[in-house]
């Protein structure tokens, strides 16, 4: 079976989005910066079982240093949430917490799942110790220059979105 | 005309597509998209894949800026609405690619400088923490050197009063040589350390211009000859003659200058010269300068010479001197200046802005050189000695300070380094010293030797009071040979000192 799932990917500006979208889908990566503008969308279908396979539709929203300036029309009918910052700048994780919490208010219940990116560039008993510190929770550090861990998110959250999936259909049945 | 016009310039501007409740293409221009008719819509991009969540639970209408529809070959940037129809929905595309392209190229430019101003911040920040870090680790390395170091010194003053012969004696002399170059060296590091910490303060008072210009003549006048080379000092004699700063680190700031001067100078005059710039109200502006013949400084060296660790890879032998130079002035609020041409010489200069005081302090030694009116002259019970106290043990320290204060008639400085005794001797006016005579890096008889020597009339008489715990007659004499009016053998009474004290002291 193949269900699509609409995923926006978000945070601040510079953080990697483009770039983590980018290694997914074309295994590829630039090391320079074009800024991303409104939202550019690709699609990318991931097997999460022998049968079943979920074509994640990836939204890759332009960067943003307030998260209430989000087009609200950009997160209408959203799956799953990718939120990403950068462990090299401190900035783009400053609000975690508050980010969530706006988020959570606009698409109730949908899954999220918080990247810390760029991991190549800093220690990562560095960037745990530092983010423990502030009490912030991640699901995952990820390079999207080196690639590492980059498969691992997507395919997680297509699993995730298959087993909500399968839950729905069984409520339905 | 106007209307057909009008039309034909929408028209390529506009697209509109119309489908079906599942997303199946019914009707389509195809002007910015092209789209199939009977096909998925979401064939023709994957934005309209998710029309059916978007406009789930019977949105009538959604509006979507700035979507990225094109290809890289092809930009298209549009914004659409999707409005809900009977049977389906009708999309409208609007390119607006010129306009977004500007707004690209703003955000572009914004974020940039935004991500750079951070990363230089968070740049900064690191290379602080590295200097800071560095700068502990040398402070207390440096302290840790010191003690064996002292040590060394102490044991090699030792060693030097014991028989030996001729050859152990050269030996001993380079031996000692070196290592009161390491103290220097070490002193040094340890100055830059605390500099560039900012746990050097200032602690000025009120000192005698002349004598502390005297005493720079005295010691580089020697140093150079031994070089074969002339010291000149001349200052403005409009120069106040008593100045409020802090004496020791100017001091430091002029030695470096010459210790540098000398060291590179191969042959000619070093000039030290003090002009006064201004003098206003109970301030002096003074221009202190340092000139050399030495072999002079590149251009191209001028900008990195007064970095600290930066000359420690360069040149052999070369201190932390300007660095030091560098930090100690600017804590006083003034900067190093140089002028050098290669194969000429180098001219350093700062000014510097100093309070005087407008009557010439009173200090109880000073006292003493007024004609005797002795309708004034104080009562002898009450009149108050200035006692400088050479100790570098801090039991004996306090337990000669407490014998001291109790009579209430002695002001007492205390000196721990025997290097700083001259300093102190030449620029207060002390009526007494008690030395202690065996100090870390040099004898007590040393300096009472040097002291001695002084060619001023006031110093060189100071009674000088040694107190040590050898015993022995012959060393006591040899003391005494050295210019010490008295030596007390530890333990002694409180009450021997003190008469010993009153005895000088008349
Ligand atoms: N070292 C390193 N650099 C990365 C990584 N990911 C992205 N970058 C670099 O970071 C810069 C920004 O990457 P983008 O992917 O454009 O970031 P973005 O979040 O899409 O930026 P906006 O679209 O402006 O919000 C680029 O120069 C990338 O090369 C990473 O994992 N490691
Ligand atoms: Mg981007």
């Amino acid at each position: 079976m193949n269900i699509s799932k609409k995923i926006v990917v978000l945070g601040y500006f510079g953080v990697g989005k483009t770039s983590l979208i980018r290694r997914f889908v074309e295994n590829s990566f630039s090391n320079d910066y074009k800024v991303s503008i409104g939202v550019h969308i690709v699609k990318k279908t991931v097997q999460v079982s022998t049968d079943d396979t979920v074509s994640l539709i990836l939204w890759d929203l332009e960067g943003t240093d307030d998260i209430a300036s989000v087009r609200e029309s950009y997160l209408l009918g959203t799956h799953g949430i990718i939120y990403v910052f950068d462990v090299s700048r401190p900035s783009t994780f400053q609000s975690i917490e508050k980010d969530l919490e706006a988020l959570a208010k606009k698409v109730p219940g949908v899954p999220t799942q918080v990247v810390g990116n760029k991991i190549d560039l800093v220690a990562s008993e560095e960037v745990d110790a530092t983010l423990t510190e502030k009490g912030i929770s991640f699901d995952y550090l990820t390079s999207a220059k080196t690639g590492e861990k980059v498969n691992e998110l997507f395919e997680h959250l297509a699993k995730i979105l298959a087993l909500d999936a399968e839950r729905i259909k069984g409520k339905l049945q | 005309m106007l209307k057909e016009l009008r039309e034909n310039y929408n028209r390529d501007k506009f697209q509109f597509i119309l489908t079906d409740l599942t997303g199946r293409v019914v009707q389509s221009d195809q002007t910015l998209l092209s789209v199939e008719e009977n096909v998925a819509i979401g064939e023709a991009h994957p934005f309209f894949l998710s029309i059916p969540e978007i406009m789930d639970a019977g949105r009538e209408t959604a509006t979507f800026h700035c979507v990225q529809l094109g290809t890289p070959m092809a930009r298209l940037t549009a914004d659409i609405e999707i409005h809900r129809k009977k049977d389906g929905f009708l999309i409208v595309i609007e390119d607006l690619t010129q306009h977004y392209r500007s707004y690209q190229k703003m955000a572009q430019t914004r974020n940039e400088s935004i991500i750079d101003s951070e990363l230089i911040v968070l740049k900064n920040h690191e290379l602080q923490e590295r200097e800071r870090f560095k700068n502990e680790f040398i402070q207390n390395f440096s302290h840790e050197l010191r003690n064996p170091l002292t040590n060394i010194i102490a044991l090699t003053n030792i060693l030097q009063r014991t028989d030996l012969s001729e050859e152990q004696l050269g030996i001993l002399a380079v031996l000692k040589d070196s290592t009161s170059n390491l103290k220097l060296m070490l002193e040094d590091i340890l100055s830059i350390a605390m500099i560039a910490k900012g746990k050097l303060a200032l602690n000025p008072s009120v000192f005698n211009f002349p004598h502390f210009i005297e005493f720079l003549k005295l010691t580089y006048t020697t140093r150079a000859k031994e070089k074969g080379l002339a010291f000149s000092v001349t200052t403005d004699e409009k120069i106040p003659e008593y100045l409020e700063g802090d004496r020791i680190r100017l001091l430091q700031v002029l030695t470096n200058l010459c210790d540098n001067a000398v060291k590179y100078t191969k042959e000619g005059t070093i000039s030290l010269h003090v002009a006064l710039n201004q003098k206003r109200a109970n301030t002096a502006s003074l221009r202190f300068s340092v000139k050399d013949t030495g072999p002079g400084i590149p251009p191209e060296s001028l900008g990195t010479i007064l970095e600290s660790f930066e000359q420690l890879g360069q040149t052999e032998g070369v201190g932390l001197g300007l660095a030091i130079v560098k930090g100690l002035l600017d804590l006083m609020g003034s900067t190093i200046k140089i002028e050098s041409e290669v194969g000429r010489g180098s001219h350093f200069y700062f000014d510097l802005k100093l309070q005087f005081p407008l009557r010439e302090p009173i200090r109880p030694a000073a006292r003493k050189h007024l004609p005797p009116t002795k309708a004034k002259a104080p009562a002898k019970d009450t009149q108050k000695y200035r006692v400088l106290l050479v100790e570098d043990n801090e039991q004996v320290q306090t337990s000669l300070f407490k014998s001291l204060i109790e009579p209430g008639n002695f002001f007492i400085d205390v000196v721990s380094d025997g290097a700083l005794v001259m300093q102190e001797v030449v620029n207060s006016k002390y009526d007494i010293i008690l030395m202690d005579v065996n100090l870390p890096n040099i004898t007590g008889d040393q300096l009472t030797k040097a002291i001695r020597a002084f060619p001023f009339k006031d110093v060189k008489k100071i009674p000088i009071i040694g107190i040590t715990a050898n015993s022995y007659k012959a060393q006591i004499k040899a003391y005494k040979k050295a210019g010490m009016n008295a030596v007390i053998t530890k333990p002694f009474e409180q009450n021997e000192l003190l008469k010993t004290m009153q005895r000088l002291l008349k």
